[in-house]
């Protein structure tokens, strides 16, 4: 009976059994991933060196596609509306939330009921927000009203000036995307050990040298986090520009993306080949700020140890 | 908390006891400024979808409807499109596209943590490295991809993409590696089969600790925008994203904002829920994974 128990369970037979179940395990993964990411990764460099209007098969045609970029008017756009909108909103929203993290860490009465008021842009998905923010920016509505005794106008239109349409649109974002980075400022504050905060103290630091020369420093990696997060998910800014600005992404392209050149040339032109290069040189842009928040030292929580 | 109430501190005490409770007022009206601030388009949207139509942009705002309309918007908004049908769909979508992560994820999840195969971390960084790319990157050619499947225009390319998420994978590992190993030998030697082992003893224990990761891939899945856009064509598919940004227009000449915002009212419902009831989870989630990002 022990040797039986000995063969079938000895060590590297259960290393070998393990071995075995373990990528039967992992399997149905695997292919998915091989299937809806792998494969469509690499066609997506493949199409961009094509001509493919979803009618004949893709023509290889090299990296005309890419110099064609170079001369197209609305791509060029793109990418000064684009990083308009990455640094209009992401400086604002990574500054702002760190000040109400700060306020938010503050004892008062009446914290946590606030705190979940403040919250609220949580809950819409960015369709809503589009659809909310439309209403507020309508040329009578609420906004031009809160503004009016500083403009003394009682009709601005909004989403259909070229100026302005870009801001209001920064403003939505702003609105929908601060509770979140909010949060993480606050998980970072929270992190801090209150000793360190008490020894600053002790040595006759006040609140605000307490606040620059201790939690700024240990705040960093939070900080390099928040900073990425809002630059990569501001870069691929869509769906306010395709709801909120009139003709997706107008009046006069003002509000293209580069996520609404892809749709376009994608899904209005049909051209695929394009579109690809569009989508390869986000891929780029966005490898670029993930390569600079791994330079300044991400924080490892995604690493398998 | 009056003076008179402590008659016996001295003036240096009052003081520094009145300074904080006037720092206190400070804090506290400065949060209700910024609570009023970020609360107040939220609150607007519920308030209009009970206002009469010229009510909603009037000058000054009315906190409450003066003239409450009921559920007439709603009706009307039922009325004009297929809002049923968008809602089944975005239900639908979203409960098999949760399910399917959890379990896919959990099996995978299972697999990297318990068990020692070759390949195994290369697999593991790739799947990780998954969720540097954005979706924007993949959708021309996943789009090209369904094609050819056939499945442009149907559920199968609605649902299928989203069935599984690298973060689902990266989370059920970090549970799994909690299961005691002492367990899963002990029913081992009780001679159950390792896939029943998956079954009766990692899923039961897995699936309550994934409740912040459910709560992530609903919310994945039920705002989803741009995919549901490209995909579906036909009206009967759209998801309620998708669908309710038609409400923007005015419909027929008439402007439409009571039932846009009836609709927004009903498509932030189950998020809010959620929000309500699950909210240490919610709040977990959103912040491991970054999905509002």
């Amino acid at each position: 009976m022990i040797g039986l128990y000995r063969r079938v369970w000895s060590e590297k037979n259960v290393i070998a059994r393990r071995q075995y179940w373990g990528l039967i395990f992992v399997l149905p993964c695997v292919i998915f991933f091989a299937v809806f990411f792998l494969y469509p990764l690499v066609t997506g460099f493949y199409l961009s060196l094509t001509k493919y209007t979803l009618l004949r098969p893709p023509v290889f045609i090299g990296f005309d596609n890419y110099a064609n970029l170079l001369k197209d008017r609305l791509f060029l756009k793109s990418i000064s509306v684009t990083l308009g909108f990455v640094v209009g909103s992401t400086a604002p929203t990574v500054i702002m939330s760190l000040f109400v993290a700060l306020l938010f860490y503050q004892k008062f009465p009446g914290r946590e009921g606030l705190k979940l008021i403040f919250f609220s842009p949580l809950l819409p998905s960015v369709a809503v927000v589009s659809v909310i923010w439309v209403v507020l920016l309508h040329p009578s509505g609420i906004l031009t009203n809160v503004v009016r005794p500083l403009t003394g106008k009682a009709e601005i239109t909004w989403i259909h000036d070229i100026t302005l349409s870009p801001i209001v649109i920064v403003l939505a974002r702003i609105w929908s995307a601060m509770p979140f980075y909010m949060l993480i400022w606050l998980a970072g504050l929270t992190a801090i050990p209150q000793e360190l905060r008490d020894a600053a103290r002790v040595d006759g630091a006040n609140r605000i040298q307490s606040f620059w020369r201790v939690e700024l420093p240990l705040l960093r990696p939070t900080a390099v986090f928040v900073m990425a997060v809002s630059t990569i998910s501001a870069f691929q800014g869509f769906a306010l520009q395709y709801v909120i600005a009139p003709n997706q992404g107008g009046p006069v392209d003002v509000n293209t993306t580069l996520g609404i050149v892809i749709w376009k040339y994608g899904f209005q032109f049909f051209r695929m080949g394009d579109a690809a290069a569009v989508s390869v040189f986000l891929f780029v842009c966005i490898m670029v700020v993930t390569g600079t928040q791994i330079a300044l030292g991400r924080s490892d929580r995604y690493s398998i140890n | 908390m009056a003076r008179s109430l402590t008659p016996y501190e001295s003036d240096a005490a009052f003081e520094t006891r009145l300074r904080k409770r006037i720092s206190k007022l400070i804090l506290f009206s400065t949060a209700a400024l910024v609570a009023l601030l970020f609360g107040f388009p939220m609150y607007f949207m519920a308030v209009s979808a009970f206002k009469a139509e010229a009510e909603i942009l009037s000058t000054p705002f009315n906190w409450l409807p003066q003239e409450f309309v009921g559920f007439a918007h709603y009706e009307s908004a039922f009325e004009r499109a297929p809002i049923g049908q968008w809602y089944f769909n975005s239900v639908f979508i979203a409960a098999v596209q949760v399910t399917a992560a959890i379990f896919f994820g959990a099996m995978a999840g299972y697999g990297f943590a318990k068990f020692h195969f070759r390949g195994k971390r290369i697999l593991f960084a790739l799947i990780l490295s998954i969720m540097a790319v954005p979706f924007q990157i993949l959708l021309i050619p996943l789009y090209v991809e369904i094609r050819q499947f056939g499945w442009h225009n149907s559920y199968a390319g609605l649902i299928v993409p989203g069935l599984l998420s690298a973060f689902a994978v990266f989370m059920m590992r970090q549970f799994a590696l909690s299961i005691p190993d002492e367990l899963l030998d002990s029913a081992r030697i009780d001679g159950a089969s390792e896939f029943r082992i998956f079954v009766y003893i990692a899923m039961p224990l897995l699936a309550p600790a994934s409740a912040s990761l459910a709560i992530i891939l609903f919310l994945g899945s039920w705002n989803n925008f741009l995919w549901p856009l490209v995909v579906a064509q036909d009206r009967n598919l759209w998801t309620l994203p998708v669908g309710m940004t038609v409400f923007s227009q005015p419909y027929r000449g008439e402007p439409s904002v009571g039932p846009s915002m009836a609709v927004s009212t009903l498509a932030t419902l189950p998020v809010a829920l959620l929000f309500i009831f699950f909210q240490r989870y919610f709040i977990e989630g959103m912040m491991v994974s970054g999905i509002k990002g």
